[in-house]
């Protein structure tokens, strides 16, 4: 048969020594939509039979394979691929290596759309396909969701980072035109190639279609190049190839591209070798540091400027050859999903955080060495691991000691009341580990910490399902737990060092020894060095990894996992609250509160929990909290929401207290009351007066009445909340005309005793004036709430104008944070870690604040409020639409201007404000009489003492 | 001059009154005009057929005479001893067969180039069955990606339209969200303009006009809630809410409610769409879902300029904001009032954006559309 006259595509399949998947290469193209499609095979001098397997389908389809065979081996991709472009007749090119697959649409997809663009290079979506276990991952999907069409690769620079060469079709006649070819002998020619042809395309064309199949195998013997990173010359290759691209840019005077490439380099590259350097002995990792130094010494210092703050601190490490810090940088840039590790000590210098006490001299080093901005002087512990290392691992007797240090971020973890924990994590079972307890200790500077213990008796692996256990300090230091990664620099990797008896017996394994998985931290193996073990350990593995054993062990381990994941789950807890739980007898007399989804131990339910303690009515009270228990009071039984406990608790109280709401599709008992306080009274549009909620499905309706549909009473403070909150929410509860028991201090002064401790803890000693700053959240543009919240004026500058006279405290949402930078600390302090926002209210001279429902609250007090709104076409007008008019009814003077705001804090008195309040507490909080917590516990909760 | 095919295309019915049959018709004609042998094959008949005309350029075939009865899967193992579900499916099955041969029989009068188009993707699960070899099948999905997403059919189109040759939505941007979902042969093709104003409105009457089923997705009450806000500002203006449908006594009930009684008129559904939009001088589309909103492209044509909630991406491809109509954030019927104040303040505004609007259609003109169908055509058999 003839060739195929005039095809559209040649799809060049390259192959080394791959005969067993080549077919389901070659087939993927035989197999297109697009009929006219040739395939070349270019074999790189297989030694197994893949040029028999390529002649097969040659002689097969005589008018659409050829197979051409080198005489020897390159050693690379560039080679064959050349070879094939040679051969070449399509009127498109795309490449396939022999162990990956073209989707079936592939090329019509790639065709259409360069006939239909004119386009010199289609780049369509690669999709990386894990064939252990079957999972499948987008390559770049930001990259890929739009189609779309560049006139210049710098309409969109992110696809430098697609570096492939396979996912493409290329026009033959460009590729002739720009004289493109791979360089040969190199690994990363895909790199090269990939910036010539992006710097020399006329017109690029983007789909969304994914057009490649890239098989992953992540562990086994037969590692593909690019995932075999270890290998030094592989990083050589890569630094080499990028000289070349540079040469390419400044051919093309590509300067804009240069330095887009450059940052690149640095967010890319640099940071996925840094990452894995934890796992490398030291003579590599100062190889690699060398060579890495000796590229990033060629970079322009823009590249620093242009990239992330992260990756620009690892460079400009590695340029000044400090590897611990360059290490540090990698290690809090974790993978995605992962929680950053701070393994370096960061110094404050002149109210400013930096990543180190060195390098500090120079304006560049410094600028990029600030890492105030990050906030992990105040970030809480839980956002957050901490690097600490192993120093000695010693036989005590029969016992194993273990010691080593951490850091300790500018000294905020003290010395009173930590302790810790040395924990034997199972990692492939969450949760599962053998602890023993650490002595700890801090200079103030680092964290010391020891550990003696049995060894053999303390980790008793069952074997073969728990293989590997890693290596963590968890501190406990004020109530809250603190996980710190552990590195070491000193025991022997691979070295038996501590005795165990797996509960499958010695047939399992006798002893565990270090090593570094990829993911950085110490871990533990199981290995046999003994008798029977060294025999049948390696037996077992075998049989679990090859045949009917490995088909057998994965669905074990699958259904394990699945079981394991499944009964944690919140939906099976859901289903087994909703069908089993809440048909429990209600237990009389019990409470359960909740304030902001268990975040605080604050607002409505606290003051109404502290009126019922008060008395001593012999109620069984149980507190929800979020992540830590620290804060919430000690009397009371405490449960963390979402656990087992949580719902128990929930299925069996007599009453319900919240100002939220608990879980969605949580069903009530039939024998529970839920009486809801609310949180605040609205300024913004809530509920079903929401845009978004309007906008939403009837499904989603349904959904929000049902929650609603839960609450028995309903707490309100004023008419206004009837006519907004009632109706927005759709409440159809009985309503308590009570007002908010939080605010009762509000009207009746408070207790000065913990008033006084308050001022104390915020270091509020002197007379200057008390500024509270609390803006509500923003959200983004899928109504989101943003993390982390701006400061709309300059911190400094209150400091230099007013930090004498005033301090100010800085109150975010509770579901935003602010970064205060340590050199304003003297005048202004975050707050968002005080429970109770009313105590802080009731300390403060003025409130700051734009569109927060704490003006209501404040107003009670009958002290001057500011409100601060920059933003408000934006925010009222287009993000949530507001129930009155700001202008028209705020208590206070409406600024919008940075200047304003300073000019208006140093003097509040204005006469008018006096009345505006008063009709403004008439109008939006008539019912906050200062009896709230008690009317309310003397109706629901009677008993105990009165009055 | 591209060659003559024959064209089956396959949907649930093609009788009911609706969208989807108002195209059906309305591509079968466009395709038999261009000398292309059409076929229309509904699944079963419509409850209400409506007439579509006796004189139908194109053959027509109803598979079942009686509904099939509705999918059933046993939840759990008790539920498999159902025994009369358990009959009923195996009839259903038997029945499924019968009519995908006849199916497969109608195709076998097809020629070289055959293309089948499956227009819904419940009718897919008979093609899915028939046997098509040697034909170009191409499935649809007549709404936005957003709202297959969200409800069961999402699963239903990834499974039966996985093997088809083409699976065409009406904008690109669904298209690309199908791409990125996995559905590689995902393209767009748009829906025909399909009515030839004789004349177009004035833009004189104080009316604003909306025409639509009255149901929760179609969001009447949106639209009166934006009214509310705008009505006692403009005693001379009135609101035509055309159509009729499951909602309708509950939004003439919240009409009333909101004062609106004197503003809102309710004609009842029409067939006349020319006196329903050149009545009128703005048209509102206050929905919660839509797919490529033909109402949008029907008061174009006639020089409306449009007020519209940004609910799917047919309304972006539709209007240009600004330039043609305004486009509002879902939900934000403040914004929606504010928009509809703005067009009825300002004559100049209405015609200058009519008349872009006008303009604007002309990419759905049906000769271009059919044009693009057949360069797929093409396209697919190469």
């Amino acid at each position: 048969m003839p060739l195929l006259s005039s095809p559209d595509v040649t799809v060049v399949v390259i192959v080394y020594n791959d005969a067993e998947r080549l077919p389901n290469a070659v087939r993927s193209v035989l197999e297109q939509s697009l009929r006219g499609v040739e395939v070349v095979i270019v074999d790189d001098a297989s030694t197994d039979s893949s040029a028999q397997v390529a002649e097969g389908f040659a002689r097969a389809h005589p008018d659409r394979v050829r197979a051409i065979r080198l005489p020897e081996n390159s050693g690379g991709c560039g080679r064959p691929r050349n070879v094939g472009i040679g051969h070449a007749r399509g009127s498109y090119v795309m490449f396939l290596d022999s162990d990956d697959t073209l989707d079936r649409h592939a090329c019509r997809n790639m065709v259409a759309a360069a006939e239909e663009t004119g386009a010199d290079l289609v780049s369509g979506r690669c999709v990386r396909v894990y064939s252990d276990t079957g999972d499948e991952r987008s390559w770049y999907p930001s990259l890929y969701r739009r189609r779309a069409v560049l006139d210049d690769v710098l309409e969109n620079p992110t696809l430098l980072y697609d570096t492939l060469s396979t996912n493409k079709c290329y026009r033959r006649d460009f590729l002739e035109r720009a004289n493109l070819s791979f360089v040969e002998g190199l690994h990363y020619e895909d790199l090269l190639f990939s910036a010539q042809a992006y710097v020399s395309a006329r017109r690029i064309a983007i789909i969304p279609h994914r057009v490649y199949n890239w098989f992953v195998v992540q562990r086994g013997p037969n590692l593909s190049i690019t995932n075999r990173r270890n290998e030094l010359r592989g990083f050589a290759d890569r630094l080499t190839i990028h000289r070349a691209i540079d040469e390419v840019f400044r051919k093309h005077d590509a300067v804009e591209l240069k330095r887009r490439k450059d940052a690149k380099f640095l967010n890319h590259d640099l940071v996925l070798y840094l990452r894995e350097l934890r796992s490398r002995d030291a003579d590599y990792r100062r190889e690699f540091l060398d060579l890495a130094r000796a590229y990033l010494a060629e970079l322009g210092e823009e590249a620093f400027d242009e990239c992330k703050p992260l990756p620009a601190i690892g460079g400009l490490m590695v340029l000044h050859g400090d590897y611990d810090a360059a290490l540090a940088a990698a290690d809090y840039l974790p993978k995605k999903g992962v929680r950053p590790t701070l393994s370096t000590d960061l110094v404050e210098r002149d109210g400013r955080v930096y990543w180190c006490d060195r390098h500090l001299d120079g304006e560049r080093e410094r600028r990029i060495l600030d890492v105030t901005d990050l906030g992990v002087h105040s970030a809480p512990f839980n956002t957050f691991k901490l690097g600490g290392r192993v120093t000695e691992v010693s036989r005590r007797g029969s016992d194993l000691h273990v010691a080593g240090d951490a850091v300790n971020p500018l000294g905020r973890i003290g010395s009173k009341d930590l302790t810790g924990t040395l924990e034997f994590r199972d990692r492939q079972r969450k949760g599962r580990a053998f602890r023993v307890q650490a002595r700890v200790g801090t200079d103030g500077r680092r964290i010391h910490w020891e550990a003696t213990f049995p060894g053999e008796r303390t980790i008793r692996p069952i074997g073969l399902l728990d293989q590997t256990f890693g290596l963590w300090l968890v501190l406990s230091a004020e109530g809250q737990n603190i996980t710190v990664r552990l590195t070491s620099d000193v025991v022997d990797y691979e070295q038996a060092a501590i005795a165990v008896r797996p509960r499958l017996t010695r047939l399992a394994g006798d002893h565990m020894e270090f090593y570094v998985p990829e993911s950085g931290e110490l871990a533990l193996r199981t290995v046999a060095t003994g008798w029977p073990g060294r025999v049948t350990l390696p037996l077992l593995r075998k049989a679990a990894t090859n045949g009917a054993g490995a088909r057998v062990w994965g669905t074990l381990s699958r259904k394990e996992r699945d079981l394991l994941t499944g009964l944690k789950s919140r939906k099976t807890k859901i289903a087994v609250y909703n069908s089993v739980l809440r048909r429990l007898p209600v237990r009389k007399g019990t409470v359960v509160f909740e304030s902001h989804l268990g975040a605080q131990y604050s607002d409505n339910p606290k003051y109404i929990y502290e009126e019922l303690a008060r008395r001593g009515g012999g109620h069984k009270v149980i507190w929800s909290y979020k992540s830590s228990p620290k804060g919430f009071p000690k009397k009371a039984e405490l449960v963390k929401r979402g656990s087992w406990a949580y719902y128990r608790a929930l299925a069996r109280a007599e009453y319900w207290v919240d100002n939220q709401g608990f879980p969605a599709g949580l069903i009530k008992p039939s024998g529970t009351t839920y009486i809801q306080t609310w949180h605040g009274s609205a300024f913004k549009q809530m509920g079903f007066d929401e845009p978004q909620v309007k906008a939403a499905t009837r499904a989603r309706h349904d959904r929000m009445r049902q929650m609603v549909g839960r609450f028995d009473h309903f707490v309100i403070r004023s008419e206004h909340d009837r006519r907004t909150l009632v109706k927005g929410l759709g409440v159809t509860a009985d309503l308590l005309e009570t007002g908010y028991p939080r605010n009762d201090p509000l009207v009746t002064g408070g207790d000065p005793k913990q008033l006084a401790a308050l001022r104390r803890r915020l270091g509020l000693g002197d007379d200057r004036t008390v500024v509270l700053y609390a803006p509500t959240f923003r959200a983004d543009e899928k109504g989101r709430p943003v993390k982390r919240f701006e400061i709309p004026f300059e911190l400094e500058r209150f400091v230099r104008e007013l930090g004498r006279t005033h301090v100010l405290l800085i109150r975010a949402h509770y579901l935003s944070t602010v970064v205060v930078p340590p050199g304003v600390s003297h005048a202004v302090v975050d707050v968002g870690d005080v429970h109770d926002v009313s105590q802080l209210l009731l300390l403060s001279d003025v409130l700051v604040t734009d569109y927060s429902s704490l003006m209501f609250d404040y107003a009670l007090l009958d002290r001057p409020i500011v409100f601060y709104t920059p933003d408000a076409d934006t925010y009222v007008n287009q993000d949530r639409g507001a129930y009155f008019d700001l202008a028209e009814h705020a208590p206070g003077p409406i600024v919008t201007e940075e200047h304003e705001l300073f000019a208006t804090l140093r003097d509040t008195t204005r006469e008018k404000d006096v009345e505006l309040r008063r009709r403004f507490v008439e109008r939006f909080g008539e019912y906050d009489t200062g009896t709230a917590a008690k009317t309310i516990v003397d109706r629901f909760f009677p008993g105990g003492r009165r009055g | 001059m591209a060659e003559h095919r024959d064209v089956f295309i396959v949907c649930n019915n093609f009788e009911e009154l609706g969208g989807l049959q108002r195209w059906v018709h309305h591509i079968g004609r466009l395709f038999a005009e261009r000398g292309h042998r059409v076929h229309l094959i509904g699944i079963t008949h419509a409850e209400r057929a409506h007439d579509y005309g006796s004189d139908l350029p194109y053959a027509t075939t109803v598979l079942y005479e009686r509904r099939p009865a509705a999918k059933w899967q046993p939840r759990g193992a008790l539920d498999r001893l159902n025994v009369p579900a358990q009959v009923r499916m195996a009839r259903r099955r038997a029945g499924m067969r019968r009519a995908a041969a006849r199916l497969s029989e109608i195709f076998r009068t097809g020629g070289p180039g055959s293309v089948v188009i499956a227009a819904q993707v419940w009718a897919m699960e008979w093609v899915a069955l028939a046997d098509t070899r040697g034909m170009t099948v191409i499935g649809m999905s007549h709404e936005s990606y957003a709202a297959t997403r969200s409800s069961s059919r999402y699963e239903r189109v990834k499974t039966y339209f996985s093997g088809v040759d083409s699976f065409l939505v009406l904008t690109q941007e669904d298209a690309d969200a199908w791409a990125a979902a996995g559905m590689s042969a995902a393209g767009a093709m748009p829906n025909p303009l399909h009515v030839h104003p004789e004349r177009i409105s004035s833009l004189d009457e104080q009316v604003v006009v909306r025409l639509g089923r009255m149901s929760f997705e179609k969001g009447q009450d949106l639209l009166l809630e934006a009214w509310a806000k705008v009505a006692p500002r403009h005693p001379g203006w009135r609101l035509r809410l055309y159509g009729s449908g499951p909602d309708e006594a509950e939004i003439r009930a919240l009409a009333g409610e909101l004062g609106l009684t004197g503003s809102v008129e309710f004609p009842g559904p029409t067939d006349d769409l020319e006196t329903a939009l050149t009545g009128g001088s703005i048209f509102a589309l206050s929905s919660r879902e839509e797919g490529f909103p033909m109402s949008i492209l029907e008061a174009m044509a006639y020089g409306l300029p449009t007020v519209a909630f940004d609910c799917a991406p047919g309304v972006r491809e539709l209007i240009t904001h600004d330039v043609d109509g305004l486009i509002v954030h879902p939900g934000n019927t403040v914004k929606f009032a504010a928009s509809l104040e703005r067009l009825m303040n300002d004559a100049g505004l209405r015609r200058s954006f009519g008349a872009a609007a006008r303009a604007s259609v002309t990419r759905f003109a049906p000769h271009t559309v059919v044009d693009q169908w057949e360069r797929l055509f093409t396209l697919l058999e190469r």
